[in-house]
């Protein structure tokens, strides 16, 4: 596949077009990819294809071998894996929380301690997950941005 | 949870033990045998006692990240464990008057008190780092135009 970028007066609208012989996997990774570098990721529940803004999602678990993603009120499954979302999504505030969640530090309410030298992270909704005590520094430094 | 991270809180556990159990030997010596009189190598026996508490504990690591109840679960073992070696030390030693039920019952609620406390310890300065993460998610959370 070759690549081109034109760049474009503001006059023009942004576009990432793709032109491909069939749409196959690789060419929906590349438009996921986009996707979500503007903030949306793709969704399935019962069958059907979502598109969810990144800023609404709670989190991403890890369950069995699939990755789930958490809303306020639903929950999706999405094929990406939790150390392919930590890299794609790094610069949108989430953070490994435990070897199996994807936190989005926006929608922490607020930290407490939990038995054992965890952490647990009281959500928007009112849901709390835990934190991992191997995850703790790790959070301390996005918190104050090192 | 990491065995290394495991080690690091038993350690920790280990020397609050020592702290405790030295209090707790002036205390009970004190009130039940105030006129007893040793040389220097008792004041290794807190750090020989705690550490024997502290090993058998070990047995109760697991790599899997445990959910509440099995913590807890896990702590009323550790007190067991530790209780159980108390005990024997109470039994075996000829300088404690274990025929007396008063002493067995001050030195299984000592170890208790001391559990407790070593327990409690780590919650408040667990309840502190909560605070400061606290404090830092708001300043993150202002920073990042959300209150």
């Amino acid at each position: 596949m070759d690549v081109e970028i034109e760049q474009v007066g503001r006059e023009r609208k942004e576009q990432v077009l793709i032109r491909c012989h069939a749409v196959t996997e690789e060419v929906r990774e590349i438009a996921a990819f986009v996707k979500s570098r503007q903030g949306r990721l793709t969704g399935m529940k019962d069958s059907r294809q979502y598109e969810i803004a990144v800023s609404d999602i709670y989190y991403f678990e890890s369950v069995d071998g699939k990755t789930f993603l958490y809303t306020k009120e639903q929950v999706y499954e999405t094929a990406y894996r939790i150390y392919e979302l930590e890299s794609m999504l790094r610069s949108k505030n989430f953070l490994r929380v435990s070897k199996s969640m994807l936190l989005n530090l926006m929608k922490i309410r607020s930290i407490q301690s939990a038995l054992n030298g965890r952490f647990a992270a009281v959500l928007l909704s009112g849901e709390e997950v835990i934190i991992s005590r191997n995850y703790v520094k790790g959070l301390k430094a996005a918190l104050r941005g090192e | 949870m990491s065995f290394k991270q495991f080690f690091i809180e038993k350690l920790s556990l280990f020397f609050m033990l020592t702290t405790l159990i030295t209090i707790a030997i002036f205390v009970i010596g004190s009130a039940f045998d105030a006129e007893a009189r040793f040389g220097y190598e008792a004041m290794l026996a807190p750090v020989r006692y705690a550490a024997c508490c502290v090993l058998p504990t070990f047995a109760t690591y697991s790599k899997r990240e445990l959910k509440k109840k099995e913590l807890i679960a896990r702590m009323a073992l550790e007190l067991v464990l530790i209780e159980a070696v108390m005990l024997f030390f109470a039994f075996t030693s000829p300088v404690i008057d274990t025929s007396r039920i008063s002493v067995v019952l001050v030195i299984a609620g000592s170890v208790l008190i001391i559990y407790t406390m070593a327990r409690l310890f780590s919650w408040l300065r667990e309840s502190a780092e909560a605070r400061v993460l606290n404090e830092d998610l708001q300043r993150f959370r202002q920073l990042h135009g959300q209150k």
